[in-house]
């Protein structure tokens, strides 16, 4: 078991009530911006490692090269010994099938226990979304997350809710810098954390246009409130404001056969269906996005968004993820982007469409904009997968793909980034192979702790067979005529070609 | 006159173990009554320090959970809250969670969501008043996740507590179901850790156990009074779970108490102590846990009467 020191607290000197009640909630010394903040790459172009998707051997594994990646790209770095960790993935909506497998994760997760650091999986707790949301409360999230294999036995360490049961547990910060937002608010479990790495997986958005790391700083490093404000809910009058949602004269009222749907989307009943007509109370609105969601959703387009709103919740989701990267000293967040099952939208939606580029690989780096810029090239110069929604929007390699997909250009969200300080557009590739010599063949083949498998497999057998050898029991085998014609002839016959 | 069901530990048989205690326990006491369909019920169990290892087996709360389960048809919530914010292990949430794990608590083992009540940083809970006529603490904050559901089991361990004579069901459904903030303010100048050497005067812990009283008040506004109870009067230990030490039991296993009223479970549990423990120990720190029930009678918690219907 860990140990920790902690010094004692002086009970008694503690005769009154502390602060930290209800009228001093947050007032204080709750804001966690860390002195040593600052961008990561000061001068000339961020450096980003990468590794190409496929494998053919042993060292060429996914999984190996990600472990390889955390070294390459100095990660480890990040990770001091003690250092509570927070590995930040996003959990994914129950019933998507596009999430990335808990190896990846695993594979992280080892390598920081290896430099000394305890970590632990986190998540935030989302808005409700839409009708059938099953991220907005922690129970169905962590439900999810258990079927997609996400546990405390498969990662091997805590898995858990980063903004507490319900969402609210939370320090908020301030982002001066922000272009939009001037404060945010980022669950306890991240922002108590000594040093985080990133785990993003790489695909579309269908506010933000591409989710990667960004994404997982801009909202899913959020709490529920952090989550209204990225959403614009701070911004102004529903009637002249672009944060709210957009009641359309294409709403058919009751004849829609999703009404009733659509009235059971809002968790606070700001709006109610009527014969021919969708009747709004903006004064009980707070930006969730589960009325719009939901009719989009059901092919419907009675409830939309204004014109103009994406561009600016992505510039806000820039500033958002500034507030995040606020609670950690310099060079203390590493990233991992990788762009595998690159579908067209986020792992927040309960279902996946085909991917819109072959897999990519993976990419890592310290600099969040260079690993953003990185992998938004890399997937616009991969070819098209054919049936895929940007092969029937005719897109071809080279061109924007998730601007063609979803709408805007996701480097909108880069400019904005780059703008307040969140890392470089310019990035150096580096291109990583690993080389293929035993001693990098055994490097992560043979494991440490869990199975103590530190012999090759085969040479431990030696051990296990001198001991009992179950073969020696039934030698020889009983023979049966050598049959040559079965050798050279008689399997042709199962081959159909 | 409140009604306390006992279940006690005698006559153990492949038919009526203590799976077998268990579920008779909820029978007897209809203790699924009162829950419907869809109905989100947090079970408040006791998750202990590293180092106490008299703690409850998974296997004690499974059928509670799963008796739940059927009568709600809803995976209930299992959660205890992070302990006191002083120099142990179970300050940090990913350390609370990393422990329980090593003691056999999961969801898989207590078959429903275990959580942290008050989230990662055990800050996260309501204010809810605590509704008594010159309430020092005016209200107390209840952590989330028991405070957001419809209804609460209290499943306690029952040992000795330094600081409020037994824990029992008044403490593990008061004091322990606040957030960190709270149980901070409730100590004011106590420390919970007497064995370093700072006891309190006894004046001290007589206000701390009105106090602690008083939160049970909070806590039961925040569930509307839809509480059920059930004393596992089993591995009875000199110090309660939050010590990072124990010593062995000081009584042998006595069974399972159930009931509806808070006071009368406290009271059936201390009289059958009473009758297997010299005096001596019944009063450890200086504490005479019967004036503690008297409070809690006084400020119309529940009753000290009660019958008591024995099954084996």
């Amino acid at each position: 078991m860990v140990e920790h020191k902690y010094d004692p607290t002086k009970w008694h000197e503690m005769q009154g009530p502390i602060d930290g009640g209800r009228d001093t909630y947050q007032s204080k010394s709750w804001n966690p911006t860390k002195k040593k903040w600052g961008t990561f790459t000061q001068d000339g172009p961020a450096p980003v490692w990468f590794s190409e998707a496929n494998a053919t051997n042993w060292t060429e594994s996914m999984i190996c090269k990600t472990k390889d990646l955390f070294y390459e790209a100095k990660i480890n770095e990040c990770v001091e010994k003690g250092d509570e960790v927070a590995i930040k993935i996003h959990y994914g909506e129950y019933n998507r099938t596009a999430v990335l497998r808990p190896e990846y994760i695993a594979a992280i997760v080892e390598e920081v226990k290896a430099c000394g650091g305890h970590p632990y999986v986190v998540n935030d707790t989302t808005l409700s979304y839409h009708t059938y949301n099953s991220m907005a409360i922690s129970q169905y999230q962590m439900e999810g997350a258990i079927r997609h294999g996400y546990t405390d036995a498969t990662f091997g360490c805590p898995v858990l809710i980063a903004d507490g049961y319900s969402g609210e547990d939370d320090y908020r910060v301030d982002i001066p810098e922000g272009l939009i937002l001037k404060e945010t608010y980022i669950g306890r479990a991240i922002a108590e954390a000594d040093a985080m790495i990133v785990i993003g997986h790489a695909r579309g958005h269908s506010i933000t246009m591409y989710g990667g790391v960004l994404k997982q700083l801009g909202i899913g490093c959020q709490s529920k409130r952090g989550k209204y404000i990225t959403h614009l809910a701070h911004w102004g009058d529903p009637h002249d404001a672009i944060g709210w949602p957009k009641f359309t004269d294409k709403c058919p009222g009751k004849a829609c056969k999703f009404h009733k749907m659509c009235d059971d989307s809002c968790p606070r009943n700001a709006h109610h269906v009527e014969e021919h007509r969708k009747v709004w109370y903006p004064e009980r609105c707070r930006l969730c996005y589960s009325c719009q969601v939901t009719c989009l959703f059901s092919g419907m387009t009675g409830i939309g968004f204004e014109e103009n709103y994406f561009p600016n919740a992505m510039i806000a989701h820039a500033d958002a993820a500034l507030g995040a990267l606020k609670c950690f000293d310099r060079g203390k967040v590493g990233y991992f982007n990788c762009a595998i099952d690159i579908v067209p939208e986020c792992d927040c939606f309960p279902w996946a469409g085909l991917a819109v580029a072959p897999d990519v690989g993976i990419f890592a780096g310290k600099d969040l904009i260079a690993i953003e810029m990185a992998t938004l090239d890399a997937i616009d110069n991969a070819p098209v997968s054919p049936g895929s929604v940007a092969d029937e929007k005719g897109c071809k390699p080279g061109e924007d793909r998730f601007k063609l997909v979803n709408g805007f250009s996701p480097r909108i969200t880069m400019n904005a980034g780059e703008k307040i300080g969140l890392g470089s557009k310019e990035y150096k590739l580096n291109t990583y192979e690993p080389p293929m010599t035993p001693e990098h063949i055994a490097k992560w083949q043979i494991r440490h702790g869990g199975v103590d498998n530190q012999k090759p497999t085969t040479v431990r057998l030696r051990d296990v067979f001198h001991k009992h050898d179950l073969a020696t029991e039934v030698m020889p085998f009983g023979r049966t005529e050598y049959n040559k014609d079965w050798v050279w002839n008689e399997w042709k016959k199962y081959d159909p070609t | 006159m409140s009604e306390v069901i006992w279940v006690d530990s005698e006559k153990m048989y492949f038919d009526n173990s203590v799976r077998h205690k268990l579920q008779k326990l909820m029978d007897s006491s209809r203790a699924d009554s009162d829950l419907i369909k869809g109905m989100r019920v947090a079970l408040k169990i006791n998750t202990a320090e590293e180092g106490y290892d008299y703690g409850l087996r998974p296997g004690f709360f499974r059928p509670v959970s799963e008796r739940v389960l059927a009568a709600t048809n809803t995976r209930p919530v299992i959660c205890d809250g992070i302990k006191l914010a002083d120099y142990w292990k179970q300050i940090r949430g990913t350390n609370y969670l990393k422990l329980a794990g090593a003691q056999g608590y999961s969801n898989e083992t207590l078959g429903g969501h275990f959580v942290i009540n008050g989230g990662f940083s055990g800050d996260e809970g309501d204010l809810f008043p605590c509704k008594l006529k010159d309430s020092e603490l005016g209200g107390v904050e209840v952590g989330t996740a028991v405070c957001r559901s419809d209804a609460l089991w209290v499943l306690t361990h029952v040992t000795f507590h330094p600081l409020f004579g037994i824990h029992g069901a008044l403490f593990n459904a008061g004091f322990d179901c606040l957030v960190d903030r709270a149980k901070t303010r409730l100590l004011k100048s106590i420390n919970p850790y007497i064995f370093n050497g700072h006891k309190p005067p006894f004046s001290d812990l007589r206000a701390f156990q009105c106090r602690a009283l008083e939160s049970f008040l909070g806590v039961q506004a925040s569930m509307e009074s839809k509480m059920f109870f059930i004393n596992y009067l089993w591995d009875m230990t000199p110090q309660p779970e939050y010590y990072p030490y124990s010593e062995t039991p000081v009584i042998e296993n006595m069974g399972f108490l159930a009931s509806r009223d808070p006071v009368a479970i406290d009271k059936a549990t201390v009289d059958l102590i009473g009758k297997k423990c010299p005096s001596e120990v019944l009063v450890s720190s200086g504490i005479n846990f019967i004036d503690v029930l008297q409070d809690a009678e006084r400020m119309g918690i529940g009753n000290l009467d009660y019958t008591l219907s024995r099954l084996s």
